[in-house]
């Protein structure tokens, strides 16, 4: 075995066991476990999370079309390895002796639902199933009440005669329209023949579910996109714009920028540490040389140690990286649907391949100085000798970080701003550094003893103090970064789901019931929004411009939210106030004094139909018709849990029209019996029950708010790793500076002051630095990832002033204490 | 060149001149060797003693061709050191320089006998070990081998480098200020350690020092101010 290996690996044995690369392989090892337990961990987080929110459209993905789908596309499917089912939607009459009443039908294929489950109560409590069998029906409970019937009676529906087999207690896909008709029927696809309802002309919704594994998907997504025809929709839970699916997507997004930044803050650790190794082994370089040893000996001797010690560290790594994620996923198990296998060997890829790229990238510089240390340093001493262009060092590292970010997020873009953010937010740092210091030394002048040398000392190593300040700013702001995007996510979602969150929504109110419901509120002590008179019209022209081919569509009907399309009548409303959650953007909202017709139009709405202000809108409202002015455009929170609408008149205009009302109210579940006994003396009133639909976006909140606590803790881990690879790397400078200080005859309480209060004050002008710079990134991802209001965070300025003096003080004053409990002597014989 | 097998070290007209200053004030040449002229015999010891900064440690560095001159001709065992690129110096320093430093310059890493290992082990010698056990054990640490250079005084571990130095055997070996950064008492023992080895091993041993009494323990003193010998010089008046 020639001679530089068993060199080389005898070294790293004895520094290993010696704690002397204790610094450099927990940078390392930090960096993989790092990644491997973020991919693997937001991966199941993620696919968890859609998973789950999935079952709302009861599979991956739908295609919704008024008329029946081309057949290729099912074989298409399957070809795929996808699962389907078909169903088909539509409106019906359902008679049961002298009862009537408008349903929703749902006529299901064996194997719906592909994602969540339909529950029917049983004896037992609900039970799973998929479609009632041929010639039976499942219905909504309230049906039973409004046709006066029980199970196991016969219902008309169509031409069809069907005997009512169970009753709905869960329907995943069930609408969140509070505008939907009816109640909910659900059919065997084979009877629909029998109903007879499928006729030229008949306002029908096919849905065509599909299921499978994540790439068989997106593959297909891939295929059918561009084959969507305008009578189609395509679509997966996140191009929906429920609550869910805006909360699933800030989650995603925060677990991944999150993730992002503490792979910086990792890469940032390693790049600290290998510089440090690069400085601590230029000693041994030499005595090598000066022993006879050649380049290319070193070389090979110290790529050895180098790959040594990353092997070690990147295994060490994946297992903490490994039992990381295994708790982690053990811990939220409960939360996690059963059906969540974790899967490893994306993540393992993913680490591997950030360790080896740390690992070359971060070495390449430090690595080739180290080689090229001259020989003569043996005698002369070690003067910060560069042997290589700044370029060198500064190249790869950047190049690796972008790849790192890149292999992470799969967004060329994210990853490119990210990075000139934190390369102009550098820039910035060392010219405020510089600035800082300076007026620093000023006001140190006319200070105490102690902080005239500390301050001393920071002018004095600039330089080098700048590069600390860069990284102390850049950890301490990723950490308040974590910190306040986390608080505030958490607390806006909170906000929108607070305890009192509407979970029921009564529509189909007629003006003479108005008042007994307000008396069972009242009575009751309910929260709810108020009640909102609804009027169905169609939009017809804008200005002299006539709405024919939009008005037309029929299919939107049956849609999840009703939002999506104007090719349907829409449901209005009249308010002399502006409601809670819209906020008019143009415009003037209506006045108290001026009763002239004037309509506010939803802000999204009026960018799709290009209408402004002062554009006349006509309506079709029975067979009447009006034509009235836009006078205003509201942005509308869809998140809240109340009564949206695009179109809000102004009162008086539809005064003259029919209307019911809506309302939303939050109902506790000690009230549910009095709620539903006073529904049942009102059955023409219906109710729409969301609290399903609430208890599973708190669900997905809680998981979102776990995994962040856990990626902040490595956050956490990987910010502190850099402020103590930092000072570490000075230590050996300032045991100079103090031997010689010893010698002067400086006490040691002043050493120990001024030693305290230079990383203070480095630590306070970081953490300064940071808020600074946390507020403006705050700024920009609230604003432009999360899109929430933006807010100043002047208490986190505070915490991370002092969070930076007290870490990196006493951080520096701990790695110092060793020097300076050390004899003058001592200290002389170690450093000169 | 002299050719003489006698002669192991040879240097004619050796200078060393540096640029210092930049900017400004512009670059400034400073020589720091005057020409020099400097043969030693195989198995002596001399002295370069002198003021600091008049140049001793520079003429070691070339010496012991951890540098190059300037100008001048230096013959190392016959080698023309100054035509030599680093790669070829080091070559002749595995093969027949040994060194001891002011700082001991050991590698806190490895162990005592790890330290005293390395240089026989980079001139490929199979017994490594056996011979550093040897060494250490004439220097009296044959009990300390196991021992970190954190776990040995300051004379331990000069005598672990003095081990060190002598265990590849060289021909020739260079010390700089070795008793420099030791107490009177201990620089004494190290010094007879020194110049006992030298003597057991027959090796050539040129050390720069301050201390007049470990530089009367050499066959010759050579004291130089502002980078030339004063003898060479007085010499030179003479004839």
């Amino acid at each position: 075995m020639p001679m530089w290996i068993k060199q080389s690996l005898r070294l790293f044995r004895h520094e290993l066991k010696r704690g002397e690369l204790t610094i450099i392989c927990f940078a390392i090892i930090l960096a993989v476990a790092t990644v491997f337990s973020l991919s693997g961990f937001s991966q199941q987080i993620k696919s968890a999370l859609v998973n789950e929110s999935n079952s709302f459209i009861a599979s991956d993905r739908v295609l919704q079309s008024s008329r029946p789908a081309n057949e290729s596309i099912l074989i298409k499917a399957q070809e795929q390895n996808l699962q389907s089912v078909q169903m088909l939607l539509f409106s019906s009459m359902a008679f049961a002796q002298d009862e009537m009443q408008l349903v929703n039908v749902k006529a299901v294929e064996q194997g719906y639902p592909l994602r969540g489950e339909l529950l029917i109560e049983s004896d037992n409590g609900p039970v799973a199933l998929s479609a009632p069998s041929k010639g039976s029906i499942w219905v909504d409970k309230s049906l039973l009440t409004k046709l006066s019937v029980e199970i196991g009676d016969s219902v008309e529906l169509g031409a069809a005669n069907l005997k009512i087999a169970g009753v709905i207690n869960k329907e995943p896909d069930a609408s969140f329209s509070v505008f939907t008709q009816g109640p909910r029927v659900f059919l065997n696809f084979a009877d629909i023949e029998q109903t007879k309802v499928v006729q030229p002309g008949s306002r029908l919704t096919y849905r065509y579910l599909f299921a499978g594994e994540k790439a068989d998907v997106d593959s297909f997504d891939d295929w059918l996109t561009p084959q969507v025809e305008e009578n189609q929709r395509w679509y997966d839970i996140k191009s929906q714009q429920s609550p869910l699916a805006s909360a699933l997507k800030r989650a995603e997004s925060f677990l991944s920028l999150a993730s992002m930044l503490g792979i910086l803050l990792a890469a940032v650790a390693v790049s600290v540490a290998s510089k440090r190794y690069g400085q601590r082994h230029q000693p041994m370089v030499t005595v090598f040389k000066a022993m006879g040893a050649n380049k290319n000996y070193i070389r090979n001797l110290y790529l050895l140690h180098w790959s040594s010690l990353s092997a070690f560290s990147i295994i060490i790594g994946l297992c903490v990286g490994f039992i990381m994620q295994y708790y982690a996923l053990q811990y939220m198990a409960s939360y996690l649907p059963t059906s969540t296998q974790a899967s490893y060997w994306y993540p393992l890829t993913v680490a591997i391949t950030t360790g080896l790229l740390c690992a070359c990238a971060f070495a390449y510089a430090p690595l080739k100085e180290l080689v090229a240390t001259p020989v003569l340093s043996v005698i002369r001493g070690f003067n910060g000798f560069t042997s290589i262009a700044r370029w060198q060092s500064v190249v790869p590292a950047i190049s690796a970080v972008f790849v790192l970010l890149l292999l992470f997020s799969k967004n060329i873009i994210l990853s490119l701003v990210l990075l000139l953010s934190t390369a102009v937010i550098v820039a910035v740092l060392v010219l405020f550094g510089r600035v800082l210091i300076s007026l620093g030394r000023k006001i140190g002048s006319g200070a105490g003893q102690s902080l005239h040398l500390a301050i001393a000392n920071l002018k004095r190593r600039a330089k080098q103090n700048n590069v600390q300040l860069v990284s102390f700013t850049i950890a301490i702001m990723l950490l308040l970064l974590m910190l306040v995007v986390r608080t505030d996510l958490i607390d806006e979602w909170q906000a929108q789901l607070p305890e009192n969150t509407p979970n029921q929504f009564l529509v189909n109110i007629n003006q003479s019931q108005v008042p007994k419901v307000e008396e069972f509120l009242q009575a009751n002590e309910l929260s709810a929004s108020q009640l909102f008179p609804i009027i169905r019209g169609r939009l017809t022209a804008i200005n002299d411009e006539k709405l024919l081919k939009k008005a037309s569509k029929e299919q939107d009907d049956n849609s999840d939210n009703g939002r999506q399309g104007l090719g349907r009548e829409l449901n209005m409303t009249w308010q002399q106030e502006l409601p809670a959650e819209n906020v008019v953007i143009e415009g003037q909202w209506f006045s108290e004094t001026d009763n002239t017709p004037a309509v506010s139009i939803e802000s999204k709405l009026a960018e799709r139909l290009n209408v402004a202000v002062g554009d006349e809108l006509s309506f079709q409202i029975g067979s009447e018709k009006i034509r009235i002015p836009v006078t205003s455009i509201r942005e509308v929170n869809w998140r809240s849990m109340q009564p949206n609408f695009y179109m809000i008149f102004s009162a008086g205009v539809l005064a003259d029209f029919p209307v019911t009302y809506i309302a939303s109210m939050h109902v506790p579940s000690v009230n549910k019996q009095d709620f539903q006994q006073f529904l049942s003396s009102y059955p023409t009133i219906s109710v729409i029950d969301v609290e399903a639909m609430i208890s599973q976006l708190r669900t997905v909140i809680e998981q979102v708010s776990i995994a962040i606590e856990f990626i902040l803790l490595l956050v956490v881990i990987a910010g502190s790793l850099v402020l103590v690879a930092q000072v570490q790397a000075s230590m050996e400078e300032r045991e100079r500076e103090l031997a010689i200080l010893r010698t002067l005859g400086a006490k040691g309480s002043l050493l120990r002051n001024s030693t305290l209060l230079e990383f203070v004050v480095l630590g306070a002008i970081s953490g300064l630095l940071a808020s600074v710079a946390m507020e403006v990134a705050v700024f920009f991802i609230q604003l432009n990832v999360f899109e929430m209001a933006t807010s100043f965070h002047g208490f986190y300025w505070f915490v991370g002033i002092s969070v930076g003096a007290l870490f990196v003080g006493s951080v520096g004053f701990m790695s110092c204490w060793r020097l300076l409990k050390l004899s003058s002597l001592t200290l002389i014989r170690r450093t000169l | 060149m002299n050719t003489s097998p006698e002669i192991i070290l040879d240097c004619q007209k050796l200078t060393k001149t540096v640029v210092t200053g930049s900017g400004k004030s512009g670059a400034k040449p400073l020589t720091i060797l005057q020409p020099i002229d400097l043969q030693v015999k195989s198995g002596e010891s001399v002295a370069i003693i002198g003021a600091s900064g008049s140049g001793k440690t520079t003429l070691l560095s070339i010496l012991a061709g951890l540098d190059l001159p300037s100008s001048g001709e230096i013959y190392l065992k016959q080698k023309p050191m100054h035509t030599f690129d680093e790669e070829q110096r080091s070559k002749v320093r595995a093969d027949h320089v040994g060194f001891i430093f002011q700082s001991f310059l050991l590698i806190s890493s490895l162990t005592a006998l790890e330290n005293v290992m390395l240089p026989a082990e980079l001139a490929n010698d199979d017994n490594a070990k056996e011979q550093a056990l040897e060494m250490l054990a004439k220097v009296g640490l044959g009990d300390r081998v196991d021992h970190f250079p954190s776990q040995l005084s300051g004379g331990e571990q000069q005598r672990v480098a003095i081990a060190r130095a002598f265990v590849s055997k060289p021909d020739i070996l260079f010390a700089d200020e070795p008793t420099g950064n030791l107490d009177s008492k201990t620089g004494e023992y190290i010094s007879s350690l020194l110049f006992d080895l030298n003597q057991q091993q027959g090796t050539t041993l040129v050390l720069v020092t301050h201390d007049q009494k470990l530089a009367l323990r050499c066959q010759r003193q050579l004291t130089m101010d502002s980078g030339r010998f004063i003898e060479q010089q007085i010499m030179a008046e003479v004839s």
